[in-house]
């Protein structure tokens, strides 16, 4: 269950606004954060508080891409997999690197439920391809050996 | 008034036309999917592409989406613009199912036809097809998600048009998936119409699926008599039996659509109880026999109590001719009278039709386009479901709407509501044309009736809608003044009066004054009446004390039935007399706004092949007969009961009306939109 | 050296403060046309049509005209809408400026704003870019504290909020209609005009929607004076700077501001670090994914918009992306498309169902299983791309459109031999080389 302060929160704003759709894109998100992926009990719930259909929440959570619809780990690795970044040199031994280090195919997710691999166009990092983004963060100039390091710190953190 | 060329055809049309309209004015068909004129222009499936050669708008664009204005000059058949159109089709054809010549849509679908239409025959594309998972939406609508082409249709007409939001569209680029959030029935009352709007088969009808293709059918354009609107339909039939309605168009009253009610509701016409022999003291028998019979004791009653204890009970879903042959009837033989049924569902209905005249009249067309309505004591969405849609249409253009009303109204759109008691309902609308200062001392509805009477005053073409069941007569009294009221302070007000039935108005345009069934039971009670011919009567379904009625019933000497539903006063009849009903005999009826339009029959009428042969095949009896036919339309009947030759056709049936009741004289050159007929005419 | 204007004040590693910003000349035009009313929003909007500033964003629209389609008795409140959703592949360049000098852009809205009256400006942001987002908000904080933003500006009276609004990711958001959507909590289909967002746009209200970059430039317009930023260019028609976005076999990809109308040679070779070790430029899309490829032919062309347009060619976004002689334009072919099928908003025909259609083929080539008559479906389809519902279709075909016209024989090399010339990964270029 979300918060009673969110809660508050969220019906105040809506109260200002009095245009639910207004801010319908942060309180998805919001609420995703809170779940960690929008389950259908996050957007039974969003529709509940921003008074709109479940099916109006939908429309939106399935035309945008960074409103999961399905379980995703704790870390959202989403590696870029757009024309600069697939083709500098050893793009696709690293894309295999990463997989063999967690051990699952993109797409999926660690039977720990702490890192999804899931592919993503172009971050707007190409100067430092090959580029991902872990949640919220970019990493750039990617090699194997930093990968790791980088996983090694998120799984130390969890 | 643009003039435009289009295929060196030279064509005005009204301002604001879109071309793909000026072409279809002129006879050129521009293929069409997203585009649905109800719903408006959107662009989405590109298939109308033409190519503009001259003029303010120059190279391909899309037909519908360009205004018509001066100096067009338009090529559709243009290469390019054929070629560009030809591929769109084999776009939508990539993930569309290839089995049209056994596809339960085949023949009725605008995909296939513009598919053969553009030679697309062949599969270019050798990639997988994307596959859905279809949903259930409940008992009447199937879900075929394979077959969809992303028009928006759907989806369009369901938020936008109707205001549901329970069905649209998700996902996003080759994934768009349109349905629900999860299965369930849909919600919205007007769903039905996705079959019709979906241009290919992704909605079908679920009943009649699989019951017989396009050309099976007996086709007919009917009218929708299940309430008071009239709206236009599509009968299709089979098999002796109705198998689906469409919605038909009509420009002046229900536009493209219908509601589901209309749609769905007409299983009573197939159903096995439904009366299809003559029956005379619980022995079967021909139905004229038993007419015949039914005459002979109405003879005898007449002529041991006189004519005043024989009387006739019948309803508005009878035709114009059957309650024209009734009325006569009843007043040549001096009979008690004929007593309409429809009084007891709508006290308020005789000053509906009263008050109505060709000034104030609007129709449901084009109440979308009133710049503010008023509703007292009305439930459109309940008791005229298309009206509910009318009204949101006028909404979504900006209409303020306002009801007053004492029950919880439920309308797709936002309105603002008064909550009255039904007996203060004509007071506060009476009000309002007496002047200032009337609201500002009452409390609890003060502030809103002023918020009403503000509106009114800024309005120009106000549509004020009544209901004649909830406030009655008092209050239909006071919204034909109110309208009236307007119209003298130079306003173009109408009143739009919901009726309870097909042909109330009918039934009252005949003769201003039948007995209400009131008077009627009091008439059984006294003993005064003894017999009664319930003629398509609904007097049980309206009465609401059924004890009393029956005690009332059990007074008479002679009840007589003559009907085509299987109605509580069918099963207590003495007598009888099946008929056909409106799908196998057609009828005038005319609806709230004084519309008369004739619903064409169907389909020949006898005893459904699914009864007649249920269990029994092959062995069935072989004859030029149909089974179970011949029944006698209910006007027919009317003279048979009455023991009189009756006219002995439908056209003299027509003669006779126009005749004996001049102000239906109209009715015999009615077009395709039917004719206004008022009473004070 | 060229002259630096809208990354003067970059300093590695961090954002310059907004004391830095002013000490550079910065918020001087937001005082003066707020305190002095000089210029006045009429002013504004003629400065800026004479300076010929170009939109950005990828279409070159004239910002001057743009305002001046604002009805002068249009309702309020009006929107300005600074599009940072930048999603276009191989385009950086709205990033490195938020980062560089955030104030910047902070008073370029305002004055746009102030431009058209309008008194909410919101900043589109796409989801990537969390770190800008933080920066923006924080330093708006500070804008707004310093009196440079929100209500009654420098006590003039006059108010311009600013919302920073997170996308929730996708490519067509960028789209100016379709941002409007996204904004109103819809799915972000575009709209098509009339009535353009001008006159009805956010909560159909008047909107006006520009680029990062353009909106960069307004304050220094309007300091220096239109000739000024007319001078900046390196060509006739062309004006001002422009940061490009350079990444691919490349030495030092980077943004890199350099005027209007630079060599594309120059671009790479004396400021993008020249080819990487044993490359050889065989390609590039001179302005983002939507642009189309351009042969080494056109090696020495100016980067303006006004040139490079005679010569059939679009600056879109100013992301020059480089190909070298080992790359597959097949493969980078389908990766661009596979990018535009997947984002395409699914709004109509052609765009959602021809893209995937194209990419079938470019895949089937690209995996040696290609037919000669392939070539013609392709071209057929992407020329009937111009006929879909907003401009995403027509760029999804531009760099399609560019390999079959410029490297014909590299795509019928494909077909012919019925493998890709480069199938040996990097290494492999030879193969192609003896096509050329
Ligand atoms: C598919 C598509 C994506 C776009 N994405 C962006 C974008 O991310 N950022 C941007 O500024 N303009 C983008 N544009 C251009 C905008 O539609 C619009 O022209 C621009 O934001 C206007 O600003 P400007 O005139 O300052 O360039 C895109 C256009 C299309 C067709
Ligand atoms: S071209 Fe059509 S489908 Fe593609 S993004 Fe534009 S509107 Fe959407
Ligand atoms: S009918 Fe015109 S685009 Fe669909």
């Amino acid at each position: 269950m979300l918060p009673e302060t969110y809660i508050n929160e969220v019906e105040k704003r809506l109260r200002r606004t009095g245009r639910p759709r207004e801010m319908v894109i942060d309180v998805m998100l919001e609420v995703q954060q809170f779940y960690g992926w929008f389950s259908d009990e996050a957007l039974e719930q969003t529709a509940g508080l921003l008074q709109m259909h479940p099916l109006e929440l939908e429309e939106l959570a399935t035309f945008y891409n960074y409103i999961y619809r399905q379980p995703v780990g704790k870390y959202v690795i989403h590696v870029c997999d757009s024309v600069i970044c697939q083709m500098t040199a050893g793009y696709e031994s690293f894309v295999e690197h990463m997989q063999e280090k967690l051990g699952i195919q993109m797409g999926q997710t660690t039977h720990d439920g702490l890192f999804s691999l899931l592919p993503v166009c172009c971050l707007g990092y190409c100067d430092l391809a090959p580029a991902l983004m872990i949640n919220q963060t970019v990493y750039g100039e990617l090699t194997a050996e930093k990968f790791d390091q980088i996983i090694e710190d998120l799984r130390r953190e969890k | 008034m643009p003039d435009l060329i289009i295929d060196n055809k030279k064509i005005q049309v009204a301002k604001g036309t879109r071309v793909i309209d000026a072409a279809q004015s002129a006879g050129i068909y521009i293929p069409r999917f997203c585009y649905f004129a109800e719903l408006g222009a959107v662009g989405a499936c590109r298939v109308c592409a033409v190519k503009f050669i001259d003029g303010p708008v120059e190279g391909i664009e899309m037909s519908c989406m360009v205004e018509a204005e001066d100096g067009m000059v338009v090529s559709t058949d243009d290469a390019e613009a054929v070629d560009f159109r030809r591929h769109v089709i084999e776009w939508m054809m990539m993930n569309h199912p290839h089995d049209c010549p056994v596809c339960d849509e085949g023949g009725h679908c605008l995909l296939q036809d513009l598919t053969v239409a553009g030679g697309h025959g062949i599969r270019r594309f050798s990639g997988k097809k994307r596959t859905y998972a279809d949903q259930y939406l409940g008992p009447l609508i199937s879900h075929e998600e394979n077959r969809c082409i992303q028009c928006y249709r759907c989806s369009r007409f369901y938020q936008e048009y109707c205001g549901y939001k329970d069905l649209g569209v998700m996902g996003i680029a080759q994934r768009i998936y349109f349905g629900r959030y999860k299965d369930g029935v849909l919600e919205n009352p007007f769903s039905g119409n996705l079959i019709d709007i979906c241009p290919t088969g992704v909605y079908t009808d679920k009943p009649s699926r699989y019951t017989g293709r396009k050309w099976d059918f007996e086709q007919s354009s009917g009218v929708c008599t299940t309430c008071s609107l009239g709206c236009s339909i599509r009968v299709s039939a089979r098999y002796r039996q109705v198998v689906r309605l469409e919605a038909g168009y009509s420009q002046a009253v229900n536009g493209a659509f219908i509601c589901d009610r209309g749609r769905y509701g007409f299983s009573w016409v197939n159903s096995e109880k439904r009366p299809r022999q003559g029956r005379v003291d619980k022995k079967t028998m021909a139905p004229q026999k038993a007419a015949a019979a039914a005459a002979g004791r109405i003879n005898d009653l007449e002529k041991q109590y006189g004519p005043g204890a024989i009387a006739v009970a019948g309803s508005g879903r009878s035709s114009l001719e059957a309650l024209a042959a009734w009325h006569h009837l009843c007043q040549i033989r001096s009979w008690r009278g004929f007593f309409f049924d429809d009084l007891a569902a709508g006290p308020g209905a005789a000053a509906a039709v009263s008050g109505l005249s060709r000034e104030n009249a609007v129709s449901m067309k084009a109440v979308e386009s009133a710049d503010m309505i008023l509703a007292v004591g009305a439930d459109p969405l309940r008791e005229a479901p298309m009206l509910a849609l009318a009204m949101r249409q006028a909404w979504r253009a900006g209409a303020g709407v306002f009801a007053i009303d004492p029950r919880d109204l439920e309308w797709p759109f936002a309105f603002r509501q008064v909550s009255a008691a039904a007996d203060e309902i004509p007071g506060l609308v009476s009000g309002m044309a007496t002047g200032n200062g009337f609201f500002e001392n009452d409390s609890r509805h003060g502030r809103n009736m002023a918020a009403i009477r503000d509106q009114l005053a800024q309005s120009r073409s106000p549509v004020i809608v009544c209901g004649t069941a909830a406030g009655g007569q008092a209050t239909v009294s006071a919204a034909a003044g109110l309208v009236q009221w307007l119209r003298k302070s130079k306003k173009d007000a109408r009143l739009f009066g919901i009726l309870p039935m097909a042909n109330t108005f009918g039934g009252i345009l005949l003769n201003g004054k039948p007995g209400t069934p009131e008077e009627l039971i009091k008439g059984m009670e006294s003993g005064q009446i003894k017999a009664l011919v319930a003629a398509q009567s609904d007097l049980w379904k309206t009465c609401q004390d059924p004890d009393r009625l029956d005690r009332a019933l059990r007074r008479l000497e002679f009840l007589c039935a003559a009907d085509c539903v299987a109605t509580e006063l069918v099963s207590r009849a003495d007598i009888v007399i099946p008929v056909f009903s409106v799908f196998e005999a057609g009828g005038i009826y005319i609806n709230q706004e004084a519309r008369a339009q004739w619903s064409q029959p169907a389909h020949a009428g006898g005893t459904p092949v699914r009864i007649t042969g249920a269990g029994g095949h092959p062995p069935r009896v072989i004859g030029a007969a149909i089974p179970g036919g011949g029944l006698p339309p209910a006007w027919l009947a009317a003279w048979q009961i009455a023991g009189l030759a009756p006219p002995d056709s439908h056209e003299a049936m027509m003669d006779w009306m126009t005749k004996a009741y001049p102000v239906t004289a109209p009715v015999k050159t009615m077009g395709s939109e039917g004719v206004r007929i008022f009473p004070s005419q | 050296m060229h002259p630096r204007v809208l990354l003067q004040n970059r300093k590695p590693g961090r954002i310059a403060t907004m004391d830095e910003y002013r000490q550079s000349g910065g918020y001087q035009a937001l005082e003066k046309a707020f305190v002095k009313n000089d210029p006045s929003p009429g002013d504004i909007r003629e400065i800026l049509l004479e300076a010929r500033l170009l939109g950005r964003g990828g279409a070159g629209f004239p910002i001057g005209k743009k305002m001046a389609t604002v009805p002068e008795d249009a309702p309020h409140p009006r929107y300005l809408v600074c599009n940072a959703d930048e999603m276009e592949p191989g385009t950086f360049k709205d990033r490195v400026l938020i980062h560089a000098d955030p104030h910047q852009l902070i008073e370029g809205i305002v004055l746009a704003a102030r431009a058209i009256e309008a008194e909410i400006a919101v900043i589109f942001i796409r989801r990537e870019y969390e770190n800008a987002a933080r920066i923006l908000e924080r330093e708006i904080q500070i804008a707004r504290d310093a009196g440079f933003a929100g209500k009654n500006i420098l006590g003039s009276g006059r108010d311009c909020e600013l919302v920073v609004h997170r996308s929730a990711g996708r490519y067509i958001c960028g789209e100016g209609t379709a941002l409007i959507n996204a904004l109103e909590g819809k799915r972000a289909n575009p709209r098509r005009p009339p009535p353009y967002p001008t006159t009805r746009g956010l909560w159909q209200l008047p909107t006006e929607v520009q680029n990062v970059e353009t909106l960069c430039c307004v304050p220094h317009v309007l300091n220096n004076g239109a000739q000024w930023f007319q001078s900046l260019a390196l060509t006739d028609s062309g004006a001002g700077t422009k940061v490009f976005s350079v990444s691919g076999k490349v030495n030092n990809p980077g943004c890199f501001e350099l005027p209007m109308g630079v060599r594309l040679s120059e671009l790479i070779e004396e400021h993008a670090g020249g080819m990487i070790p044993g490359s050889r430029f065989k390609a590039c899309m001179p302005g983002g994914a939507s642009t189309r490829l351009m042969p080494e032919s056109m090696y020495h062309v100016r980067l303006d918009y006004g040139d490079m347009k005679e010569k059939g060619y679009r600056l879109g976004t100013g992301a020059v992306m480089v190909f070298d002689h080992k790359t597959c334009l097949v493969q980078v072919a389908v990766n661009l498309m596979t990018f535009f099928a997947r984002e395409s908003c699914g709004w109509c025909t052609p765009c959602r169902e021809g893209l995937p259609y194209i990419l079938d083929l470019l895949n089937r080539i690209e995996a040696g299983q290609g037919r000669a008559e392939y070539i013609e479906i392709i071209r057929k389809m992407c020329g009937h791309m111009k006929y879909s519902f907003c401009a995403f279709a027509p760029g999804a075909a531009a760099p399609v459109q560019g390999l079959i016209e410029n490297f014909h024989e590299e795509v019928t090399a494909h077909i012919e031999n019925q493998r890709c010339p480069f199938q040996d990964g990097q290494a492999g270029g030879d193969n192609a080389g003896s096509h050329h």
